[in-house]
């Protein structure tokens, strides 16, 4: 049937919603795009011969024409849908994205995530003064900027982002930004202490 | 140099070195809560002596260029012992004096954070500096044309000259060295560290409760400790006693009273008996040094008269015996003025003291000298062998509210400490391990003796020996030696082979609290080159080997003699 092969991509697409982004369907679009060429020669066969005269095919016409619509539909939602997903990801993952998500994009929506991450940090960069502003660090906003951090092992010296180093010495107490201690809280060697 | 406006050059990112006592506890806490304010990204070191000192600033010198330093390092000269940069900034709020004249002189990297109108007594700049004066050579003698005989007369003048100048600068040093002499001879403690952070929090119009019950606890740890005198303490009572009505005037008020969950601090005329809302009333009043030196505990005689108390105020034993809470209702009525009646009839008039209390919640009670024990022997707690630090992160939790339970562990502590000081204390007494060595008391504690390890610390040790002094004064009949300065060593580490010593001054009643053992130690050290170790801050305790005991002993004893 026509357009069948096209709501199965839909399907495809919305049964996977829950989990990760899942492969770009190359050969599903393929294969709609074939039926969908076949479609359009076969109208614009018959519209031809329609013109000289037959009107019993128009009615025919009608229907490929519906079907050539509809597989347009499922295909271009399909690929909005996946582009507002990778958007998404954007927000999610940071600007490097995990290597599987990376191999289930196809070429042209790898080129539009970047394009779309730059668009993003030139957007994030013109806002609040110098620095720009990291919107995507927290979603919404956080109770304190600052806080305090006690250091459970000895873990040497830490890099931050701006140049300075930390000694992380066992039992020593420290007041530093949020975004700075969280990937040493998950890694278990600050505790955040809250008095 | 001191810093007259504390507010705006004070704030930056900052390596926090604390030493460990209660008081630097409690400023460190006001402080932190005033930068967690403000933003200030800090790093919090503990340290326990001059050594850790010395490695925490090497190990962050080159991340830091702003140290403060909480109740150390005002007592020796900070640049030459820990040679920093020429950008390196030190603000030092110590209670430790006399400070070391070349912290208050320097001009660029020494901040000193103290009260004005602490009596520092501080010797004149020109006593003790002056610039290096060439001393004229005599090249500068050129004479052309002159007679010799003029120029032997010249000659003769300048040598003149130079021997007078000579003279002088001998004499200058001379002067100098008795004015620094008379100036560092005596150790004594200044202001709570905790009270100057709190006038800190004022002066920015950031003191909460909270913050002022810390300012407390700290003043009242240097009354327990017996580091301040008397007369200092009812002052200071006085100043807080200010704050803590601002704060906490709400209460009076029927209508506008906060709801019975706030934190909320009084001003008390109570006991000075330790931990007695905590305790039985029997158990307090047998371990607070006050009540046991007065009505001699240690003797036979002494638990008649104790008997002999509890009868005369009409308290049935058994009450006395349970827990405080438990008490009848009744007896607690008129309690305080009750005891106070009859200890006077006993011998001990000063039994009650000017403090504070702080109530939150319906169970929760504690008075000022409640938290001080708690904290300080969570802070010596030898319970689990762990290291130095973590007790100090402990001690420092528990100050919070929000942590009752370690503020209960701590209460548990205290008691066995108190207990353990008491025994102790008792059996040097009747055992006369206390002999006069002439010019001061001594007292060695030998290994086998029972929670000798809890006295391998120096606070602990320290409130040991103050005890033992005031129930010795009581417990002689000598009118020499209750003038008597007392030394009291216990062994620290078995393996290493150390004791670890402290002299504290005499017991009277008008006593400055002023202690020369620190410098007297020093010097006996030099003289018998014995293998010791000043680390503590407060420099009258000190480490040394067990054979060197017995030659250091007899040097302080020619020394002070």
């Amino acid at each position: 049937m026509f357009g069948e092969r096209a709501a199965e991509l839909v399907r495809g697409l919305h049964r996977a919603a829950d989990g990760h982004l899942p492969a770009f369907n190359e050969d599903g679009i393929r294969q709609v795009l074939e039926e969908m060429k076949a479609l359009y020669e076969q109208n614009q066969a018959d519209v031809n011969e329609a013109k000289s005269g037959r009107s019993d095919l128009i009615r025919a016409i009608k229907f490929r024409h519906c079907s050539l619509l509809r597989n347009r539909r499922c295909v271009v939602a399909y690929l909005y849908d996946r582009l507002l997903w990778i958007r998404a990801l954007r927000w999610e993952y940071g600007s490097v994205l995990p290597n599987d998500l990376r191999f289930h994009m196809s070429a042209e929506e790898t080129e539009w995530f970047n394009q779309y991450k730059k668009s993003l940090a030139t957007y994030m960069r013109s806002l609040g003064g110098e620095e720009g502003l990291d919107l995507t660090q927290d979603m919404k906003p956080p109770k304190s900027l600052y806080i305090e951090v006690r250091c459970l092992k000895d873990h040497g010296e830490f890099e931050i982002d701006d140049g300075t180093t930390i000694l992380l010495k066992k039992n020593s107490q420290h007041f530093l930004p949020r975004w700075k201690c969280e990937q040493l809280i998950r890694q278990g060697v600050l505790e955040h202490v809250l008095s | 140099m001191f810093l007259s406006d504390f507010r705006k050059e004070f704030y930056e990112r900052v390596l926090l070195l604390v030493a460990s006592d209660v008081d630097a506890l409690c400023a460190c806490k006001i402080l932190q809560a005033l930068f967690q304010c403000d933003h200030v990204q800090y790093t919090l070191v503990p340290v326990s002596g001059w050594q850790e000192l010395e490695t925490a600033f090497l190990e962050h010198k080159d991340q830091f260029q702003y140290f403060v330093l909480i109740n150390c390092g005002a007592n020796v000269d900070l640049l030459e012992i820990l040679q920093p940069e020429e950008d390196a900034f030190f603000f030092i709020c110590d209670t430790h004096r006399p400070i070391n004249v070349v912290n208050v002189y320097n001009e660029t990297q020494i901040k000193l954070l103290v009260k004005q109108d602490d009596d520092l007594e501080i010797p004149a700049y020109d006593d003790i500096f002056r610039d290096e004066e060439e001393d004229e050579d005599d090249s500068g003698n050129e004479s052309d044309g002159s007679e010799p005989s003029g120029k032997r007369k010249r000659f003769e003048e300048d040598i003149m000259e130079r021997t007078m100048k000579r003279r002088q600068r001998r004499e200058w040093e001379a002067r100098r060295r008795e004015i620094l002499f008379d100036y560092e001879q005596y150790e004594y403690h200044g202001t709570s560290s905790a009270m100057v952070m709190f006038d800190l929090a004022w002066i920015m119009s950031k003191d909460l409760n909270d913050m002022l019950w810390w300012a407390i606890v700290g003043l009242t740890d240097q009354w327990v400790q017996d580091k301040i005198t008397q007369m200092k303490y009812v002052t200071d009572i006085g100043t807080l006693q200010r704050h803590v009505s601002r704060h906490n005037h709400r209460n009076e008020d029927e209508e506008n009273s906060l709801s019975i969950d706030c934190m909320r601090i009084a001003f008390e005329y109570d006991l000075r008996l330790a931990l007695y809302q905590h305790w039985s009333l029997f158990e307090s009043l047998c371990n607070t040094c006050y009540t046991s030196a007065s009505l001699k505990l240690w003797s036979v005689q002494g638990q008649k008269r104790l008997q002999e108390f509890f009868a005369d105020m009409g308290l049935p034993l058994k009450q006395v015996k349970q827990k405080f809470n438990s008490m009848d209702i009744s007896l607690k009525e008129n309690l305080q003025e009750m005891i106070e009646e009859s200890a006077s009839k006993f011998g001990m008039k000063n039994l009650r003291v000017q403090t504070f209390s702080i109530h939150f919640g319906f169970k929760n009670k504690f008075l000022a000298s409640d938290i001080v024990y708690s904290t300080a022997s969570l802070m010596e707690n030898i319970e689990k062998d762990e290291p130095g630090t973590d007790n100090f992160i402990k001690a420092l939790d528990s100050l919070s509210r929000s942590n009752l339970d370690k503020l209960h562990q701590g209460l548990e502590l205290a008691k066995k400490q108190l207990r353990a000081i008491q025994q102790t204390v008792a059996s040097c007494i009747c055992t006369n391990l206390v002999i006069s060595q002439g010019p001061f008391l001594y007292c060695y504690l030998m290994e086998g003796t029972p929670d000798v390890k809890l006295f391998s610390k120096p606070v602990s040790l320290c409130l040991l020996s103050k005890y033992l002094l005031k129930s010795f004064v009581c417990s002689t009949k000598n009118k020499r030696c209750k003038l008597l300065p007392l030394i009291v060593a216990a062994p620290m580490d078995v393996e290493q082979g150390t004791v670890i010593m402290v002299g504290i001054p005499p017991e009277t009643e008008s006593s400055d609290k002023k202690n020369f053992f620190g410098r007297a130690f020093e010097k006996a050290a030099e003289s018998t080159n014995s293998r010791t170790l000043h680390n503590h801050f407060d420099m009258s305790i000190i480490e040394l080997k067990m054979e060197d005991r017995s030659k250091f002993l007899d040097a302080l004893i020619s020394l002070l003699s």
